[in-house]
């Protein structure tokens, strides 16, 4: 690792932060030093082993920021503008073990909070990303994108109990996970039945709530108020919701093909969005909104003079990452394995931050690392 | 002088008093010269090694380091506590006591809740409903990580647990924790199941080697002189020696018997005379006995064997062959 800022990346990564700035995003530089909570909370245990952890004097765990996503957007609900449009923008080092490469590594990014004009907002993130590339020098990136919203809205729509609907949006962004819900899904009658499958069989033809009453009943006559966090209550419905599960409730060979058929939707977003649009009018599925978003972002995207017809769309895209709720993109250049830029929507997260309302969010963060090492010569004028 | 070898003994507990059993059965007798509270020993009558008393989890952190060349510790901890432990260290031999398993459990009123695919709804359902992820508590977080990660389980926390971790649950720190157990008894009593498909690891004492001491000086001879013991006492207590002499004994007769119950001839086939030496699982024993007689032997007489050395020592082949071979790629 050098000691001194080399000229080259250095100096095209502050053009890159002007150009963001000149784009109307306020420059903010966070703490380095984060509370390790909300990383561990919000991607999970296993970024734990990536990150630099330690502990303060009394006792709270802290890291070096792993990404800048979570820390400015701590440092927006903290700001007097928390709530209110805000546009933010970054250079600065992020701090992770990766197998290849130092583990200090910079990047540079924009997070916008607070826009209700979701499709603009996502189409001027991309846009963005783009000048950034070109900023580079580098001439067509290749770019995918994916919306996890589509995913969402048409799993919703399926005639599917609750647990398989949770458990397919969860492994959405495991892909290998995906693909053996499905197995079990088509499987699952033909596996062991479950211990109490009588009971089940038998309490899923009775009233719901009287079964719920009687569950309940007999859990607190074993003395059990709440075990684990979990209420009577909790335990009761999951309980009877297998019943529903397990009661030969196998999924149809028709409603897998059409999860296949939806996740084989690739091409340019229009292409794609023609595809859907059958596809919503074979099976008289509603995605609620999605699609249309879907398309009025593409509008927004060519009127940005992005070129459409270049865009790899597939809906099976997802960026790894829970946190994301809409719009996906990465983009990326033949000379290296990693994206140089990615980013997307998360709308969920500032409440899992603690917000009291719902912020849209969308961003994106560009490694510069990446960036320079495809552009010609670091950095063009 | 060359450098002896250090072999790193569980310092207390019944660890320690089957590791010190385990090398007298094979005539290693560990001693402490200065007395019992020292914390390094020899073998008595043997040279080139020094015992050094440690714990269990220090045993483990030396043969990371390299510190030790080899130790007797528990797979678990192993796993748990070197990172990438097949690149690290040799796992020589299985020793037969230790044994724990490292499970997930969780309170027995999750009556909704047998095996990991029902933890993975759990986990997500809760995450949506209290607007927080499921606590877990345990000692093995690096275990349950790459656990849950193969069961795609990710709605979940980690509590780092330094004591009596199946506490956790009761005491409202945890919702649910992974820890070791023999026989679940400790489990029960805190009301809390082991799940189905819950268990992760099912660990026993092992004797592993540290690939980054140093094997340069005398090291690898005093290991294979060591290993040799080990291996003769392992292959004698796995046998029953099986002899007798009558005249029907033939090849084809010998090859039934090898076929039938597993024995071994090792010093070769029947004398033309039909006498014979067997080595028999000791199971097979009596079934043996009464198959040759049936054949036509007068007597058979079973004994137990001390040692059984043999020109081949799979103990130490695998050793030479593990620590020569480049360390497994990092996954590229």
């Amino acid at each position: 690792m050098s000691i001194m800022p080399t000229n080259g990346p250095d100096l095209g990564a502050q053009q890159l932060v002007s150009s963001y700035m000149r784009a109307g995003y306020t420059l903010i530089d966070p703490p380095v030093l984060q509370p390790a909570e909300p990383f561990l909370d919000l991607s999970g245990e296993d970024i734990r082993r990536r990150m630099f952890l330690t502990t303060d004097p009394h006792g709270h765990e802290l890291c070096l920021r792993p990404d800048l996503t979570i820390p400015v957007s701590r440092a927006y609900l903290q700001s007097p503008s928390a709530g209110k449009a805000a546009g933010f923008c970054y250079l600065g080092a992020v701090f992770r073990h990766r197998e290849n490469g130092a583990a200090e590594f910079m990047q540079a990014g924009i997070e916008s909070f607070g826009r209700n004009d979701k499709a603009a907002a996502d189409a001027e993130m991309l846009a963005l990303g783009l000048e950034a590339t070109t900023l580079y020098g580098i001439g067509a990136p290749e770019v995918r994108v994916g919306d996890v919203g589509l995913f969402t809205a048409f799993v919703a729509a399926l005639e599917l109990p609750p647990a398989w609907k949770r458990r397919l949006v969860k492994d959405f962004n495991r892909k290998w996970s995906l693909a053996h819900d499905l197995d079990q899904l088509t499987l699952s009658a033909a596996g062991s039945p479950p211990e109490y499958q009588g009971v089940l069989a038998a309490l899923e033809r009775s009233d719901p709530k009287a079964a719920h009453h009687l569950v309940a009943d007999l859990l607190s006559i074993a003395g059990i108020a709440a075990v684990g966090g979990r209420s009577v209550d909790e335990i009761a419905e999951r309980f009877l919701e297998q019943a529903s599960l397990d009661a030969g409730a196998r999924l149809p060979s028709e409603t897998r093909a059409l999860i296949e058929r939806f996740l084989a939707v690739r091409g340019d977003p229009d292409e794609a969005a023609g595809e859907l649009r059958n596809l919503v009018a074979d099976t008289k599925l509603s995605l609620n909104g999605a699609l249309d978003l879907f398309e009025v972002r593409t509008g927004f995207l060519a009127a940005r003079g992005v070129d459409v017809r270049a865009i790899r769309f597939s809906t099976a895209f997802g960026r790894g990452f829970d946190y994301y709720t809409g719009f996906v993109f990465e983009l990326h250049d033949s000379k290296t394995k990693g994206p140089l830029i990615a980013g997307g929507r998360y709308d969920a997260l500032l409440t899992r931050l603690g917000a009291r309302e719902p912020i849209p969010a969308v961003g994106f963060a560009a490694s510069i690392e990446e960036l320079a090492a495809c552009g010609a010569a670091g950095g063009a004028a | 002088m060359s450098a002896p070898l250090i072999l790193a003994v569980p310092s207390k507990g019944r660890l320690q008093q089957n590791t010190e059993s385990l090398f007298a059965r094979s005539g290693l007798e560990l001693v402490k010269p200065r007395g019992s509270r020292d914390y390094r020993g020899t073998i008595a009558d043997f040279d080139g090694v020094e015992i050094a008393y440690l714990s269990a989890a220090e045993i483990t952190a030396q043969l990371a380091q390299g510190a030790v060349h080899l130790g007797v510790t528990g797979e678990d901890l192993v796993r748990e506590m070197i990172a990438d432990a097949d690149r690290d260290v040799v796992f020589i031999d299985q020793l037969g006591f230790g044994f724990a398993n490292v499970a997930v459990a969780v309170p027995q009123a999750w009556i909704d809740v047998r095996n990991m695919a029902d933890l993975d709804d759990v986990a997500t359902a809760f995450r949506l409903k209290h607007e927080r992820k499921m606590r877990l508590a345990t000692k093995y977080a690096n275990l349950t990580r790459a656990f849950f990660a193969d069961h795609g389980v990710v709605d979940y926390r980690i509590v780092e647990s330094s004591g009596a971790t199946e506490g956790a649950p009761a005491a409202g720190t945890a919702e649910m924790i992974v820890d070791i157990t023999t026989t679940g008894a400790t489990l029960a009593a805190n009301g809390l199941k082991i799940i189905d498909d819950g268990i992760i690891l099912r660990s026993q004492a092992n004797l592993v080697a540290a690939r980054a001491a140093s094997w340069d000086g005398g090291q690898r001879e005093t290991a294979r002189l060591l290993l040799d013991r080990l291996a003769a006492e392992k292959r004698a207590h796995a046998y029953r020696e099986v002899r007798t002499r009558f005249a029907g004994m033939n090849d084809a007769l010998l090859k039934e018997a090898q076929e039938k119950f597993g024995v071994a001839a090792p010093f070769g086939g029947p004398t033309s005379s039909g006498m014979l030496t067997l080595h028999c699982p000791p199971k097979h024993v009596h079934a043996l006995a009464s198959f040759l007689r049936d054949h036509g032997a007068e007597a058979v007489s079973v004994a137990a064997l001390d040692y059984v050395y043999a020109r081949d020592n799979p103990l130490h082949e695998r050793f030479m062959a593990e620590l020569d071979r480049d360390a497994p790629a990092k996954n590229a």
